[in-house]
């Protein structure tokens, strides 16, 4: 019985996070925050240094 | 009878050793045992003639509850005045349990059974059973069959009210409904009929004041109530709730997720470029704390093209780094046609606050390779898939390891029985 219980409050606790996560778009993707960037980006996009740069392509195929 | 009176007893000889023997049950034993030199004796002979005597192994069996022993059981004071063991034989082996009788002068005769540790208080039934072999009936309850054996008694102490014998044998037959047992016992032409309920040994000790601590319960015993089987129904009737709810959810996020398109637009990219990184016109994410999903559909052919993007709030500098990969190559070989990865990539931002945006883009690819047509589409409020998979998994799991500890438990309880259940990987 205290199992069922256990499991009832467990239960309503996830729906209502799901709840709480659709309504805020929640989703699994990892994005990198970065704080303050400065305006001038926008005249000058390359002095921007995005962290995935350095990232290691596939160049493969079969 | 309370704690405080004196239990009404009478003082006896034993014929064959002179020790004495005290009688409990008032005129209603039928045989009573001398503790000293296991004689059975007839109680209902005045010269209490000798019916039998046994050798017991040296040092016995001890009763847990010792003969006198006097404590508030169901309601009522009850006094154990026998002690028996008895033992069947089963794939070679031989299982003994213990059996206490005890006595009320208003109540009469009640048991308790103990079997490694699991005691059942027993009585007779005050009505016939029905049953088939498969299953009983009794007050309306069904039975399941758990096993018929041989049963012989190997040890008896203090008196009986009925004739009892080392080496008897009766053919014990048990149904079980947790916490119930029903079971026949028969000898010749009769049937004698008790119901048994799983009960705690902590409560035996406590009723009838034993010292130190019942023993510890070993295994499972064949009426022996799950602590989680009651749990396991109910569990998969809240997780149907809850599953409902998830689904619900799910429906309205898909019929009230906004999906707007906030940008889109189409762009090239030469590999031998000096300088690749642009940012794209502002786009406005109204509304509230959303997630933002961006597509990026690369004309890629035998081609990859990575982008590293940065969504960036024009007002507050806050910006949110991703990196996507759009790769596609196809060709034949003696396998035939083959193709790996996709032009089209699109990814979920999470919980991106309202504002005025814009992304920063960098694409990448190989100097050889020639112009890359690309797309780049923004869409706030989507509906996020996998957030539902998640939730429903986590409901889905603790309902699934109570019912297979359910069915553990149950295995674990028929596998001593004469219908054995069989396991999950085919074996018994």
């Amino acid at each position: 019985m205290i199992w069922n219980r256990l499991y009832l409050i467990y239960g309503i606790a996830v729906v209502l996070l799901l709840g709480a996560g659709a309504y805020r778009g929640w989703s699994f993707t990892s994005v990198n925050e970065v704080k303050n960037v400065p305006g001038s980006i926008r005249d000058n996009p390359g002095s921007y240094r995005a962290i995935y740069s350095s990232y290691h392509h596939y160049t493969g195929g079969k | 009878m309370s704690p405080e009176t004196p239990p009404q007893v009478q003082t006896l000889a034993c014929p064959h050793c002179g020790a004495p023997l005290t009688v409990r049950s008032m005129g209603r034993a039928v045989t009573i045992v001398c503790g000293h030199c296991h004689s059975i004796l007839d109680a209902k002979d005045p010269q209490l003639k000798i019916l039998q005597r046994f050798e017991a192994a040296t040092g016995g069996e001890s009763p847990a509850i010792p003969l006198g022993s006097r404590g508030k059981w169901r309601g009522a004071l009850y006094e154990a005045i026998g002690f028996q063991v008895r033992s069947m034989e089963a794939d070679g082996l031989t299982y003994s349990w213990r059996e206490y009788l005890l006595f009320n002068p208003y109540k009469g005769f009640r048991y308790l059974t103990e079997y490694n540790g699991h005691w059942n208080d027993c009585s007779v039934t005050t009505a016939l059973p029905e049953a088939d072999g498969i299953g009983a009936r009794y007050l309306g309850k069904k039975y399941k069959h758990f096993q018929t054996c041989t049963a012989h008694t190997t040890f008896v102490l203090g008196e009986f009210p009925w004739q009892v014998r080392v080496d008897d044998a009766v053919a014990v037959t048990d149904y079980v409904a947790p916490p119930y047992v029903l079971s026949s016992e028969m000898a010749g032409s009769e049937t004698t009929w008790t119901l048994g309920e799983y009960v705690h040994g902590a409560d035996i000790w406590k009723a009838f004041g034993l010292p130190g601590i019942a023993p510890t319960p070993m295994g499972v015993y064949e009426n022996q109530p799950s602590a989680l089987k009651a749990s396991a129904g109910q569990t998969w009737f809240a997780c149907a709730g809850l599953a409902t709810a998830i689904f619900v959810i799910f429906t309205l996020n898909q019929l009230f997720s906004q999906q707007e398109q906030v940008f889109r637009e189409a762009y090239s990219f030469s590999p031998s470029s000096t300088e690749a990184s642009f940012v794209t016109p502002e786009f406005e994410l109204k509304g509230r704390t959303s997630s933002v999903e961006v597509r990026t559909d690369a004309d890629v052919s035998n081609q990859w093209i990575y982008l590293n993007y940065a969504l960036i709030d024009a007002d507050t500098g806050q910006a949110y780094d991703f990196g996507r990969e759009v790769t596609y190559y196809t060709g034949v070989d003696s396998d035939g046609h083959w193709q790996e990865g996709s032009q089209h990539d699109r990814v979920t931002l999470p919980s991106i606050p309202p504002g005025r945006y814009y992304l920063r883009v960098e694409p990448e690819s190989d100097a050889s390779l020639g112009t890359i047509a690309y797309t780049v589409t923004v869409t706030r409020d989507v509906p996020v898939l996998g957030v539902y998979f998640l939730a429903l998994a986590a409901i889905l799991l603790p309902a699934l390891l109570i019912s297979w500890r359910t069915y553990n438990f149950e295995q674990m309880r028929w596998a001593q029985s004469d219908h054995p259940m069989k396991s999950v990987g085919g074996g018994e």
